[in-house]
C-alpha cells in the first residue's frame, strides 16, 4: 500500500502520485455554467507510468516469459531464483509508478519482467501504453 | 482583472491561513469573496491562464489548506469568473443548491483508490489456481521455453486468467471498502488500473479505510492499492 496523504503546510508536494491527485482536480469538482472555464488544450501534466494489459502479441510473450522464469513451487514472495538475472537491470526499479513494500525477492522478478518488457516495447516500438510526460 | 474561484464554504468569515497564495506567477493572494451567507475562496486571475502543473498544484493546494478549517465545495480547475460581483450573483443564485451540498459534506473527505497487481504475484496466483496453464508451463519449460506458437498460446491463456482475476479483485477490493464509505464514484476514465474509485468517508474513519487497505494487501499479495487522500470532496460535488 502506498498512502499519499494531502500535502502540508503549503509546500508543493512531491510528484509522486501527482497524476492522480491532477486528474481529480481536472476531471472532478463543482462547474458552475456562469463561470468561464479555462481551456485544457496543451495541457501540462505529469502522467506517471501507467501500465495496461492489452490483448496483444507482446502481452502473450511477455506473460509466457515471466511464466517460464517463475518457480512455481514458491509463493509469491519467496526468492525466485533467479540470481543471474538480478542485477543486471536497472531500469525497472526507475519507473515512476508509487509501489507499495515488496520483499526484495518479488522486486527481482519484478525487475526481471520489466527487463522482458522493456524488450518488447523497443521490439514493437511501444505498442503498450506506457507513458511519462513531464514538464516545468 | 477575472477572479479564479477555488472553492466555495459555508458563511462570511470563512478563515484562511495567512499569506495563502494561489494560482499565478508569482502567486496570488487568496481572498474570500462573501455573499448569501456563502463565502468564495478566490484570488485574482494572471490574463493568460493555462493549465500548468504549478498552477493545478496551486488550486489543489489552496482546496487542502482551507479544507482543514471549513467544509468547502471544491471547484473544478480553471473556473474563472468576469468579476468579484459576478461571484456574489454566483452564490446568490444558487445558495440553497451550496448549502445543501456544505451540508451534506461536513465532516466527510474522498479517498481515491487505485488498484494494480504486482504481477510476478498475480501470475503465480493464476498458474496456481489452473492445473491447465501450470501444466502447459511445465511442458514449456522443459521445452525450452518452448516454440513461439507455444509461448504465444500460452501467454494468451495467461493473459485471460489474469484479466478474469482483475475483474475479481475489483469486486473483492470494492466490497471490502464500500461498507466504510458514505459514497463511492468510479475515478476519471484513466488506463493502468483495474481499479480507480473514489470514496467519501468521515474524516474520522480515514484510519479505518487504510486498515482496511491493508488488511486486503497482506490476505491478497498480489494486490497493489495506492491510496490518495484525504482530499476535498472533488468527486462528490455536483
Amino acid at each position: 500500500m502506498s498512502v499519499v496523504p494531502a500535502p502540508q503546510g503549503g509546500g508543493a508536494g512531491g510528484t509522486s502520485g501527482l497524476y492522480d491527485v491532477l486528474e481529480l482536480v481536472l476531471d472532478r469538482g463543482l462547474v458552475i455554467d456562469a463561470f468561464v472555464r479555462v481551456s485544457l488544450v496543451g495541457i501540462e501534466i505529469l502522467k506517471i507510468d501507467v501500465r495496461v494489459v492489452v490483448a496483444s502479441v507482446d502481452t502473450y510473450l511477455r506473460f509466457a516469459e515471466a511464466c517460464n522464469r517463475l518457480d512455481l513451487e514458491a509463493g509469491p514472495h519467496k526468492n525466485p531464483g533467479l540470481p543471474d538475472l538480478v542485477g543486471t537491470v536497472t531500469e525497472g526499479g526507475a519507473r515512476g509508478r508509487t509501489k507499495g513494500a515488496i520483499s526484495g525477492a518479488a522486486q527481482s522478478v519484478k525487475d526481471v519482467v520489466q527487463q522482458v518488457r522493456d524488450r518488447g516495447d523497443g521490439q514493437s516500438g511501444g505498442s503498450r501504453s506506457r507513458k511519462k510526460e513531464e514538464s516545468e | 482583472m477575472t477572479t479564479y474561484v477555488y472553492g466555495i464554504a459555508r458563511g462570511d468569515r470563512t478563515e484562511l491561513p495567512e499569506g495563502l497564495t494561489g494560482i499565478g506567477d508569482p502567486p496570488a493572494p487568496v481572498r474570500v469573496v462573501t455573499g448569501a451567507g456563502l463565502s468564495a475562496v478566490v484570488s485574482d486571475c494572471p490574463g493568460e491562464l493555462r493549465p500548468k502543473r504549478r498552477d493545478l498544484l496551486a488550486h489543489q493546494r489552496v482546496l487542502t489548506e482551507v479544507g482543514r478549517r471549513a467544509t468547502v465545495l471544491p471547484m473544478r480547475f480553471g473556473s474563472v469568473s468576469d468579476s468579484d460581483e459576478q461571484v456574489r450573483t454566483v452564490l446568490a443564485e444558487h445558495s440553497d443548491r451550496y448549502e445543501e451540498q456544505l451540508d451534506r459534506l461536513t465532516g466527510r473527505v474522498e479517498y481515491n483508490i487505485k488498484v494494480v497487481h504486482h504481477e510476478d504475484a498475480v501470475l503465480h496466483l493464476v498458474l496456481a489456481e489452473n492445473t491447465e496453464l501450470r501444466t502447459l508451463a511445465e511442458a514449456n519449460r522443459a521445452d525450452g521455453g518452448g516454440s513461439y506458437e507455444q509461448r504465444l498460446r500460452f501467454g494468451e491463456l495467461v493473459a485471460q486468467a489474469v484479466r478474469e482475476r482483475e475483474a475479481h479483485d475489483a469486486a473483492l477490493v470494492r466490497g471490502a471498502l464500500a461498507p466504510l464509505a458514505e459514497g463511492e464514484r468510479p475515478g476519471p476514465e484513466s488506463a493502468g488500473w483495474f481499479l480507480n474509485v473514489s470514496f467519501l468517508v468521515d474524516e474520522d474513519a480515514g484510519g479505518r479505510l487504510l486498515a482496511e487497505v491493508g488488511r486486503l494487501e497482506k490476505e491478497h499479495p498480489q494486490l497493489d492499492l495506492k491510496v490518495h487522500g484525504p482530499l476535498p470532496p472533488y468527486s462528490f460535488v455536483e
